[in-house]
């Protein structure tokens, strides 16, 4: 029985996402069973992580034997409860539940809601599976699934055009990145044999000989793999290729990295994450801040062993991470809409882990995936919370002077917005921190953006908060907003406190609390077949932070908050007029210009020699030959019996006289 | 062997059936329940068949014809993994096509004995072990395809009607004559039109290269023509656009399989060095269905054509899938084949009730519909989310095992590399697919589609003819065949493992596997 | 005088050079077809002239066969006829002449 309850966690929102898409309930009862899904799944999630519940056996989805050429197709459904799965589940799932309570109240005028919580169920079917997964293309297989909720989500409102589209971006920019991860995942079969991700075994003197960290020394040569990875591959050539190569080894990782890229909203296919905010705003906080979107991060950590087998692609990694924080904090700059400059801090934060990962540092990446997808989540749900209380208001120049009218909601997203901008002593201080110096102790440059990414986010936040809640009221909608009903307020408490005690919990112990939590699983990564201790080789273990490190990245906080505070205080319209900033670099009009109308211009094109050359010219050309022939020859066919009964006679009479006298 | 097979009344009931309806039975009625019929033995079928050996099951083997000069043709049926899970695509296809019919249709009861027809050659097509009547039932099936688009067809119907007939035919004789001269090649004595006895000689006697490599391309074209591949596919957009959507379900969703099919158990086993010789050039012309076809989807105006060359588009995984010739390849085709053929039927069956439905085909003039019809709504995207290769749904679990079937294929110049025009071809797909969802059901609802009373008081003037309400589908019996058919492929799509049990054996018994 | 081969097969060759011209000449589908039968009934003589002197019955058994074919032949061909002078109420080929394209 033990092993059964697991896939309940599965099961359950499988069950209310089917039952309430196929209209069995009325939409108080959809809502009924959405909850109790998510409720459902934080329990097993509590029962897993406190060990009680065992994974189940898996379930052989595709199993096709391999050849000599190949290597067989074993794919299985299965669920992997390691301590990363864990901490993640127990994120999603806790998460997952706050936003389901949060958006009872938020959702409750909305005539769709028995749809929307459908979506959410979707979400949470597909996005615990992706935590669970126990290979790669059951990764995959969910992988699209949220994706697929994400789309139903942002497009919930379908009549609202710039929603649809909106949708049909997010899709199509996940479907273009899945595309590389689809090809890394292909690639990593075709070198080891398997789809398989529990554990990533990489023998002994392979890890060796693997990119060692925090400094890269080594690549590691085809012989040497072949050498060392033992029965599970042997060196193949395909067409010449061999398939031991470095540059398939980074052909596998960047693929994987494109996975990543689409879900993490990486650039430059962050495009996608702003115009999902046409999504209602709990799912926003949900998918688009604290879970889905991290998903990327906590793949890269699930495999971070392969990551490390080229060292072209952990650095890749690491600047298109770097690159994301500070590209996504400058746009924040400057933009207007309270979602908006949410999801361009979501796109910084998530840039943030992402470099973690390329630097080493995937316990820091966790770290702060797991506080982020706290005081994110707040956030969010706090400003849905203001929309709601302003009547679908998004702008922050029509707010102003809230703090004082719906003071729960001001103080949970300033203690948010505090976490965010790593001010101590709350949780996003010491997850950014953490990352921080695991980027000093890769490469100082790392460092330096991260640091300049730190004030930015503290500049704009202030502003937001500034600009949004203090000062008098700029609108009619903000004279007179309401608190939002509880069952909408006490989600936002509990992730409030969630967001300032998560970082501090075990902070002055050396085996408990979050951050060791994840160290010992990242340092566990390797220690499984590994006969010398480990010591942190292939793990960034940071120096203990001290002094300057420590003090820079806090004054850079400080100082970006100060000059905003004073910068915005009071303000009317914004002071600051940075147009590259406010079109977010040009990049959508890029995309539109460049590729959107080439590969339409392109389609045009294709479509024109279709139907004129190769069905007109050439197709009907050929029939209108037959035809020209059967104009020719019907000039024999007088319509007179007489003529043909003529013709057929010489015909005979010629027949005769070849066959008889013709020699 | 020589007992009657339950397969030969897979053959019969639809042909009692059109006899019914020739002599005046009511033929919606009649149709429905031979194809039910069908349907329920194919399902037990598929159940009851032997999987582990992966051999031919319920063979019945008669001799039909012994004319001087010719092998003998024998009535030679049986069904194997490879087969077995067409002939339930067949029968479900089949159900699902006549259920979706009207009921008042002209000429119903010609119309129903065509649907039958069509269905009975594709299904004696893939029972058949006899290379005759392999050739001869699809042959078959074409007739009443012609009627069909001809009589009942859309807009520009004549036309079509015969640009695909002809086009069909010419595909048909080109395979004619490559199947002739393959016979032929060989000695008087080992002469024969069956399938296996043809196999297992040609495994102990192989032709030689130089015929081979003259008598693959015309069983290359041949099938090419058949199944729309490039750049032999200008019929079949226009052809599905004018063809009644029961008749596109029918011929898109099975008939062009046929080809594929023809691939896997003639063309490439029997004439297995032609085809590699032939292989750069199979490969270069479905990167044409990949990229050409699926660059042209994105240009279309219209919901029926744009269907029509996704599905040419889509065809190019079938043939990666074969063109690997390993396991995972081909076990992937032929799961690709029965998703395929559920998401072409409800992709064209609804594209006919929208059409008919909103009287418009044109993106442009359409939106906003999910308004009026949220189960139309809800079907169509399933439909597109299917053919998208969304995973949940048995597209995606075909298209995976092609794709690692073609990247772990050694296939000339860069093997992996038509592996990732295939992945690239699922971004087209999604691209075109959500396209149409969004220009039809999402976005504003032009004022025409608002009940007739919602028009006239925005009008103003109630003496206004207004353009009759948008309906949706409302009972459960105009829903009924696409949910079945979404069903199906949800179920393959959650545990392919079932089909594949089947599929696998038989596959792993092909010969010249790599 | 003995009657040779030869003398069959001159009557039978002009038999059928006047039944070819009517064929050929004629307007009326009556006669044609009559002068049609005219032709079979010279190849039918030739069978039997070549049987007789040949001394072996083949030729006879065949002119039976072709005697038989050809009354079935003679009544749909006539029932053809007088189905077409009901609908056109003529039998002069000259005006039949719908099937030209």
């Amino acid at each position: 029985m033990d092993q059964y309850i697991a896939w309940f966690l599965l099961l359950a929102p499988l069950a209310a996402s089917v039952t309430i898409l196929l209209r069995l309930y009325s939409p108080n009862g959809a809502i009924f069973a959405s909850v109790g899904s998510a409720s459902l799944c934080f329990l097993i999630a509590l029962g897993i992580a406190w060990g009680g519940i065992v994974a189940p056996t898996p379930w052989m989805w595709i199993s096709l034997p391999g050849s000599n050429e190949s290597p067989g197709l074993e794919i299985e459904i299965g669920m992997i409860f390691d301590a990363l799965s864990k901490g993640m589940l127990l994120i999603v799932t806790g998460v997952g539940l706050l936003v389901h309570i949060f958006s009872i109240g938020y959702m409750a005028q909305d005539p769709g809601r028995a749809r929307f919580f459908g979506g959410l169920s979707i979400f949470m079917f597909s996005m615990t599976g992706i935590v669970v997964s126990t290979n790669l293309i059951e990764m995959f297989f969910f992988w699209e699934g949220v994706g697929l909720s994400s789309y139903l989500l942002i497009g919930f409102w379908f009549t609202k055009e710039s929603a649809a589209a909106a949708a049909n971006k997010a899709f199509v920019c996940n479907r273009l990145a899945d595309f590389g991860f689809m090809i890394g995942i292909l690639t990593y079969w075709i070198l080891m044999g398997t789809v398989s991700v529990k554990p990533i075994d990489l023998s002994n003197s392979y890890h060796q000989n693997a990119v060692s960290l925090p400094r890269v020394v080594s690549i590691l040569t085809p012989e040497e793999i072949a050498a060392h990875t033992g029965t599970a591959i042997s060196v193949r050539h395909i067409g010449g290729v061999n398939l031991t190569s470095p540059l398939l080894l980074t052909i596998m990782v960047l693929g994987l990295f494109g996975g990543c890229v689409g879900k993490s909203a990486m650039f430059p296919f962050h495009v996608w994450l702003p115009d999902a905010m046409e999504g209602p705003t709990p799912v926003s906080a949900l998918i688009h801040a604290a879970t889905m979107v991290a998903a990327g991060v906590y793949m890269l950590c699930r495999v971070y062993p392969l990551l490390l087998l080229s060292t072209f692609g952990l650095e890749f990694i690491a600047c298109i991470g770097c690159f994301t924080a500070i590209f996504a904090a400058l746009i924040a700059v400057q933009q207007n809409d309270i979602k908006r400059i949410l999801a361009y801090s979501t796109l910084s934060q998530l840039g943030y882990m992402v470099m973690a990962v390329g630097c080493g540092g995937p316990d820091a990446a966790m770290f702060h995936l797991t506080t982020h997808a706290f005081f994110k989540a707040l956030l969010f749900l706090a400003a849905g919370s203001v929309i709601h209380a302003l009547h679908e208001e998004q702008d922050i120049w029509k707010m102003g002077g809230l703090d004082k009218k719906i003071p729960l909601t001001y103080w949970t997203f300033l203690l948010g917005m505090l976490a965010l901008i790593g001010c101590p002593p709350f949780s996003g201080f010491f997850s950014k921190d953490y990352i921080l110096a695991d980027a000093h102790a890769f490469h100082p440059a790392f460092y330096w953006v991260g640091v300049a990414t730190a004030f930015l986010t503290a500049f704009y936040m202030t502003r937001l908060v500034v600009v949004a809640f203090l000062g008098s009221a700029r609108s009619k909608a903000a004279e007179h907003p309401h608190e939002s009903p509880l069952v909408m307020t006490i989600p936002l408490i509990i992730l409030a406190v969630l967001s300032v005690g998560s970082g501090l919990w075990g902070f002055w112990s050396s085996d408990s609390g979050m951050k060791n939590f994840y160290h010992n699983w990242a340092i566990n990564l390797f220690s499984d077949t590994d006969p010398i201790p480990n010591n942190g080789h292939f793990i960034t273990v940071p120096e203990i932070n001290t002094g300057i490190e420590l003090g820079i990245p806090f004054a850079a906080v400080f100082f970006g908050a100060l000059l905003s505070y004073y910068l915005y205080l009071d303000r009317t319209t914004d002071p600051l007029h940075i147009r590259l900033l406010a079109r977010k670099f040009y990049v959508d009009e890029l995309y539109q210009r460049r590729l959107v109308r080439g590969q339409q211009l392109l389609a045009g094109l294709l479509n024109w020699i279709d139907a004129w050359i190769l069905d007109g010219l050439i197709l009907r050309g050929g029939a209108y030959i037959s035809v020209g022939f059967g104009e020719v020859f019907r000039l024999f066919q007088t319509g007179s019996l007489q003529t043909y009964a003529f013709i057929f006679t010489l015909g005979g009479v010629l027949l005769i006289y070849f066959t008889l006298f013709a020699h | 062997m020589n007992s009657f097979s339950p397969l030969i009344a897979l053959l019969l009931i639809p042909l009692g059936a059109i006899l019914f309806i020739i002599a005046k039975a009511p033929a919606r009625m009649t149709a429905l329940v031979a194809s039910g019929l069908n349907l329920a033995i194919s399902l037990l079928l598929l159940l009851d068949y032997p999987a582990a050996q992966g051999s031919y099951a319920w063979e019945m083997n008669f001799p039909w014809v012994n004319l001087q000069g010719l092998p003998p043709i024998r009535l030679h049926f049986g069904v194997d993994g490879i087969s077995l899970p067409l002939v339930f695509l067949t029968a479900i296809v089949t159900a699902a096509a006549i259920a979706i019919s009207p009921g008042n249709i002209r000429r119903s009861s010609e119309y129903y004995c065509y649907l039958l027809l069509m269905s009975l050659g594709a299904m004696g097509a893939f029972i058949s072990l006899d290379i005759f009547f392999f050739y001869i039932f699809h042959e078959f099936a074409l007739i009443p395809t012609f009627l069909l688009i001809g009589i009942w067809g859309a807009q520009n119907r004549q036309f079509a009607s015969f640009q695909v007939t002809i086009y069909l035919m010419a595909g048909s004789l080109i395979l004619l004559a490559g199947l002739v001269a393959l016979i032929m090649t060989l000695p008087p004595e080992a002469r024969t039109f069956d399938m296996i006895a043809l196999q297992s000689y040609l495994n102990d006697h192989p032709i030689a290269v130089a015929t081979q490599n003259l008598i693959f391309p015309l069983l290359l074209v041949g099938f090419g023509i058949l199944v729309g591949l490039f750049p032999f596919h200008s019929w079949a957009p226009p052809g599905y656009a004018s063809a009644p959507p029961a008749a596109a379900m029918l011929h898109a969703g099975i008939l062009k399989k046929f080809a594929i099919y023809g691939m896997i158990r003639i063309a490439i086993p029997m004439v297995h060095d032609g085809f590699e010789a032939w292989l750069p050039v199979l490969l270069a012309l479905l990167v044409g269905n990949f990229l050409y076809a699926g660059l042209i989807t994105l240009a279309q105006k219209e919901l029926p054509t744009m269907i029509g060359f996704s599905s040419i588009m889509h065809m190019g995984y079938l043939f990666l899938g074969v063109a690997c010739w390993n396991t995972i390849g081909v076990s992937g085709a032929v799961v690709l084949m029965v998703a395929h053929g559920l998401s072409a039927a409800l992709l064209f069956g609804l594209s006919g009730e929208i059409t008919q439905r909103a009287g418009e085909n044109r993106f442009a003039e359409m939106g906003g519909l999910a308004e009026r019809a949220p189960t139309l709504a809800v079907l169509f995207s399933f439909a597109s989310m299917a053919a998208m290769g969304v995973p949940g749904l048995a597209n995606f679990a075909g298209e995976v095992m092609v794709f690692f079937g073609s990247y772990a294929a050694i296939l000339p110049v860069l093997g992996p590399g038509y592996a990732i025009i295939a992945i690239y071809g699922t971004v087209l797909t999604a691209i075109f697919q959500l396209r149409a969802i969004k220009s039809i059901f999402y976005g504003l609802m032009p004022a025409r589609y608002e009940p007739r009373a919602a028009v006239a008081a925005t009008a103003g003037s109630e003496g206004t003819p207004a353009a009759p309400g948008m309906t949706d589908t409302s009972a459960l019996a105009e829903h009924a065949p696409y949910v079945l058919l979404i069903l199906a492929s949800l179920v393959i799509g959650f545990m392919p493992f079932l089909l594949l049990h089947i599929v696998e054996p038989s596959v792993s018994l092909l010969p010249h596997l790599k | 005088m003995e009657i040779t081969l030869n003398h069959y097969l001159a009557v039978a060759a002009t038999l059928f050079v006047i039944g070819l011209m009517g064929v050929m000449m004629r307007r009326n589908l009556i006669i044609i077809y009559m002068s049609l039968e005219m032709m079979l009934q010279a190849a039918n003589l030739t069978l039997v002239a070549f049987s007789r002197f040949n001394g072996h019955l083949d030729g006879q058994v065949f002119v039976f066969f072709v005697i038989t074919v050809a009354a079935a032949e003679v009544a749909v061909g006539l029932a053809l006829i007088v189905a077409l002078f009901r609908l056109r109420q003529t039998t002069q080929v000259d005006n039949l002449t719908t099937l030209k394209f």
